[in-house]
């Protein structure tokens, strides 16, 4: 009998070479009901219909002009621009079906394939450090800190360089969020101009190695090129901003944004007004000790 | 109106009786029993009873089912379901406008749809509602296998699905031979729900024709030439007869 099922099957194996000739939006099934009201039957017996009268039909509903609906899959590759291993995204059918599906890069979110998944992500948090793996949005943010580098102004006389002031030098010139925990400073605290460095551990894992330079106030720099400067500073704010769109989530990014806005138009006051300067920024940096902690809420997602 | 012995409705009924059709397998014989498919192209109400809108008063209301007309080809792909409804329909909607001839197709496509457990892509026509039924059943596997005969409504489909039954039923040797580590893991995925015997899953989704070619060649013995059957019986007379005289000795 497998002989001849497969000889049914037959016509299939062969590769068809013609695609089909209709490239409109795939969604077309009709639901009609009669315009007639069909006269009620005794119970269990069949409905007596009229022979025309009740063939006349009325289009409740096509599902070519419904809105078309989103499909839910979990990744189990990191894709460009969707998320990474384990995500659940919701996407378009026609890519899910056509490329996720076909390429593997995508499951289909059955229970099964749930539970696998979320039990790899309670190993991925709970288990040894050895059967852990760094997440995709943790290699994005080591990377990002690989290549990255800490300036650190020094203000004043009694400025010294903790943990806390580190940590919102991130937060304020990268745009990183690093829970003092993360981050290991080893020559703590730092009162000379001079070149340091610190270690940013990334989940837990991952541990990287970035450079500080602790650098004096110059007052002989003049003003247009200080904006220069604070210009550029902006711009690969901005830029860091970006690449932690993709990263962060926990973090809003426009309040730092507008927090860094608000930093070097103070800044830019305060070298303005030469004579007050020192006093000034103190403050600045006092209230900010007092206004912004250390933020919680790790990017470590 | 000549005189029937029984009424002619009832001689298809009676047909699966007697004969040969009354010895094939009993999970076969039920899966023939007609059934309802699940309604694609109307709406049921779901109740027996319900408030009148006119009246406000509780009515008894019953679904009638609209005929569909599934076409030869619907056998060869998977439709969802979905077939012709023909009929008419009222120009600009209205009731008192002309009737006009209506006959409801459904887009059909061509989708190359992958099979896990015969490892084979198969370039089938579809409709969009089997695309939604194949996500809704996490796989063209779990579509073919979960689904009723009635709502598959297709031959082909039910091919398919005796196809994977049987690799599943006869997976030592054929489900994945080069790949005992995908074999396992594909026979774990599908082995609670569908598993069945083999002898089960042959008759799967078979047309009665083929069911009774089947059971024909099952029973079918090769006739024995009688001279065989004659010199078998002589041998055995010969052997009683010689057994039934008395032992003679002779003496010395």
């Amino acid at each position: 009998m497998w002989s001849s099922g497969r000889r049914v099957l037959q016509d299939l194996f062969s590769q068809f070479s013609v695609r089909s000739f209709c490239l409109t939006p795939a969604q077309n099934t009709v639901v009609v009901e009669r315009w007639w009201q069909v006269p009620l039957s005794k119970i269990d017996s069949p409905a007596k219909l009229h022979p025309r009268r009740h063939r006349i039909y009325k289009i409740v509903e096509d599902t070519k002009h419904a809105p078309k609906e989103k499909m839910e899959l979990i990744l189990t590759q990191t894709v460009p621009r969707l998320g990474g291993r384990g995500d659940t995204v919701f996407v378009k059918k026609s890519v899910g079906r056509n490329k996720l599906l076909p390429e593997g890069l995508a499951v289909y979110p059955s229970p099964e394939n749930k539970q696998m998944f979320a039990e790899e992500l309670r190993l991925l948090r709970e288990g040894k450090p050895e059967e852990r793996i760094q997440t995709r949005t943790g290699q994005l943010t080591v990377e990002f800190l690989k290549r990255s580098k800490l300036r650190i102004i020094k203000t004043s006389d009694e400025f010294q360089l903790t943990k806390e002031v580190v940590c919102r030098q991130f937060a304020k010139r990268l745009g990183v969020v690093v829970p003092p925990q993360a981050l290991n400073l080893p020559f703590e605290p730092i009162k000379d101009i001079g070149d340091y460095w610190c270690e940013i551990t990334v989940n837990g894992l991952d541990t990287v190695r970035i450079p500080i330079s602790l650098e004096p106030y110059d007052p002989s720099a003049g003003y247009l090129q200080q904006l220069k400067a604070q210009k550029q500073a902006a711009a690969d704010n901005s830029e860091a901003a970006e690449e932690e769109e993709a990263v962060v989530k926990a973090v809003s990014d426009a309040a730092e944004d507008a927090q860094v806005a608000k930093d070097s138009v103070s800044q830019v006051k305060a070298s303005i007004e030469a004579s007050a300067r020192d006093e000034t920024v103190a403050t600045t940096q006092k209230t900010q000790d007092t206004t912004a902690p250390p933020s919680d809420s790790s990017k470590k997602d | 109106m000549p005189l029937l012995k029984y009424s002619a409705k009832v001689w298809d009924a009676m047909s699966l009786k007697k004969g040969i059709y009354a010895r094939l397998p009993k999970h076969y014989l039920k899966s023939l029993e007609p059934k309802e498919p699940t309604p694609v192209h109307w709406k049921p109400l779901g109740v027996q009873y319900r408030v009148g809108p006119k009246t406000g008063q509780r009515e008894r209301v019953q679904d009638v089912p609209i005929p569909i007309y599934y076409p030869p080809e619907s056998q060869d792909g998977l439709w969802g379901g979905e077939g012709w409804i023909s009929g008419f329909r009222y120009a600009n909607n209205d009731k008192m406008s002309t009737r006009l001839k209506k006959t409801w197709k459904p887009q059909l496509l061509k989708r190359e749809l992958y099979s896990e457990i015969l490892d084979h892509k198969f370039t089938i026509t579809v409709t969009a509602h089997t695309l939604d039924l194949i996500d809704a059943a996490f796989g063209f596997d779990f579509y073919i296998l979960k689904t009723t005969k009635e709502d598959l409504n297709s031959k082909l489909g039910m091919n398919l699905k005796r196809a994977m039954l049987l690799r599943l039923a006869r997976r030592e040797t054929e489900l994945y031979p080069s790949d005992p580590t995908k074999r396992d893991k594909v026979y774990e995925k599908y082995r609670q729900q569908f598993e069945i015997p083999e002898e089960e899953a042959e008759w799967v989704g078979l047309s009665l024709e083929e069911a009774v070619e089947k059971q024909r060649q099952l029973e079918h013995k090769e006739p024995e030439p009688l001279f065989k059957v004659y010199v078998d019986q002589l041998v055995e007379e010969l052997h009683t007869q010689k057994l039934c005289q008395p032992h003679l000795m002779e003496k010395k």
